[in-house]
């Protein structure tokens, strides 16, 4: 089960109750910003600090390095991320 | 370099560079360069929606019931979006079409200006609805000072590099005499008058509608002009994608794989284009005075407003790398989100009923009298 660590310290489970990254955060009451939760407005986009994701579906919105959009993508390793 | 609408010359597509290359001759996707612009076409159709589609006839009543500051604000969005509309649903395709290099961009900017034009189609659908007097909402448009300011700084960039294009086209690089008058371009120049107009529409799609919009969505969360609603979501959708198209034209551009002289000007450009932002930014908010002079509305406010043209200003930034110029780090409304979810993921209550109308069915609440006298 990946975990999912943040800037301000926070630790989240990836247990899969949430079907995508941006879920997981909105069940711990976080705050992202979002549009269209569907990988193309770029609304979403938050700071990959380490580890990596993987797409559910291709996103179509412009990922910076770097960077990546919870609203389309799951952990597949512990990941560290930073919301803007 | 005079335009051909079927260029002779063979050449390897995959090697052009997104404009300023050969004109496109065959419109092939067998190959591309970036599949991202064929993968946003699709995206585009798959949107297809018609304004008749939906339903604005409850709108008349509750535009008839609301206090005269409303009518101002709902009517001045209105003929605000009609004027970005017009602008966006012919300009791409005269600025673009006749410099573009590579099919599947081509056929983007001819799709993206498509979906502009039922935009507009759709304002007069909803005038026509709430007003028995069209034309006294659309002529307006044109004698407006507070919609013309705009209007300058949207279309100017485009006018430039179309007003370049022609010379450069007639006449090539150089210095010309035409008409007594003497003018000069070079292909540079015109490079940079691209990017510019490129930043500028970006700019465009990324913060001009968003006022409006979050007016639209602040009627209907008090149920009030939700037909109106419901084709703002349509167009929000769309805009969406416009600006993702944007911004990956001007990452290709910034990163200078495509053409280098595009990745020196992104730089040189720079300060431009943060003023571009930062003066979009600025009319936007002095655009939410406008529309609040004579009294707020329930949900929102001059202020609350300001804040979230600077939130989503610098969001629009940082996705194209460059630095937040305003402290605003929280979205003021963040309701407005759910109003921006595409309707694909159904979030909102008031969503149950969007994707009815997107496959053609009329969405008129019927009574059970109407059917009174239907017999089995
Ligand atoms: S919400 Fe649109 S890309 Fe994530
Ligand atoms: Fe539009
Ligand atoms: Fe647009």
């Amino acid at each position: 089960m990946p975990s999912v660590k943040l800037s301000n310290g926070v630790v989240i489970n990836f247990d899969g109750s949430a079907q995508t990254l941006l879920e997981a955060l909105e069940r711990k009451k976080l705050e992202v910003n979002f549009h269209c939760r569907e990988g193309y407005c770029g609304a979403c986009r938050c700071k990959l600090v380490s580890g990596e994701v993987n797409y559910i579906n291709e996103p179509l919105a412009f990922v910076r390095k770097g960077e990546f959009l919870p609203c389309c993508s799951v952990p597949v390793t512990d990941i560290e991320i930073e919301i803007p | 370099m005079a335009y051909t609408t079927f260029n002779r010359q063979i050449n390897d597509q995959m090697k052009e560079p997104m404009f300023f290359g050969n004109p496109v001759n065959v419109s092939r996707y067998d190959q591309q360069k970036y599949g991202i612009f064929e993968k946003l076409i699709e995206k585009q159709l798959s949107f297809f929606w018609r304004p008749e589609e939906v339903d604005v006839s409850k709108d008349r009543i509750d535009y008839q019931n609301l206090p005269d500051h409303e009518k101002h604000i709902f009517i001045s969005n209105l003929k605000y979006q009609t004027l970005l509309d017009s602008v966006q649903g012919r300009s791409p395709n005269v600025a673009f079409l006749p410099i573009v290099s590579l099919p599947e961009l081509e056929t983007w900017i001819e799709t993206w200006a498509f979906s502009e034009t039922i935009h507009s189609r759709s304002y007069t659908h909803i005038v026509r609805n709430i007003s028995a007097e069209p034309h006294k909402v659309f002529d307006d448009i044109m004698l407006n000072e507070k919609i013309l300011e705009r209007a300058d700084d949207v279309t100017r960039y485009y006018d430039d590099l179309i007003d370049g294009i022609n010379l450069y086209q007639r006449c090539g690089e150089g210095t010309h005499t035409i008409n007594g008058e003497t003018l000069s371009i070079s292909l540079y120049e015109l490079k940079r008058r691209l990017y510019l107009c490129v930043m500028s529409v970006n700019v465009l799609e990324a913060i001009r509608f968003y006022v409006s919009f979050a007016c639209s969505f602040a009627f209907a969360e008090r149920e009030l002009m939700e037909g109106n609603a419901k084709i703002i979501r349509l167009i929000a959708r769309d805009e969406a994608l416009h600006l993702t198209g944007t911004q990956h034209m001007l990452n290709i551009m910034a990163a200078g794989e495509d053409d280098a002289d595009m990745a020196k000007i992104a730089k040189e450009c720079e300060e431009e284009a943060y003023a571009i932002f930062r003066k979009a930014a600025e009319q936007e908010k002095d655009w939410a005075q406008y529309l609040f002079k004579d009294g707020s509305m329930i949900g929102l406010n001059k202020d609350i407003l300001c804040q979230y043209v600077e939130y989503i200003t610098n969001s629009r930034m940082q996705a194209i790398g460059m630095k937040a110029i305003f402290s605003t780090t929280q979205n003021p409304i963040p309701w407005i989100n759910t109003w921006l979810v595409s309707d694909n993921v159904q979030v909102a209550p008031q969503e149950a009923e969007i994707s009815s109308y997107l496959v053609g069915q009329i969405d008129n609440e019927v009574d059970g009298g109407d059917f009174g006298d239907f017999d089995l």
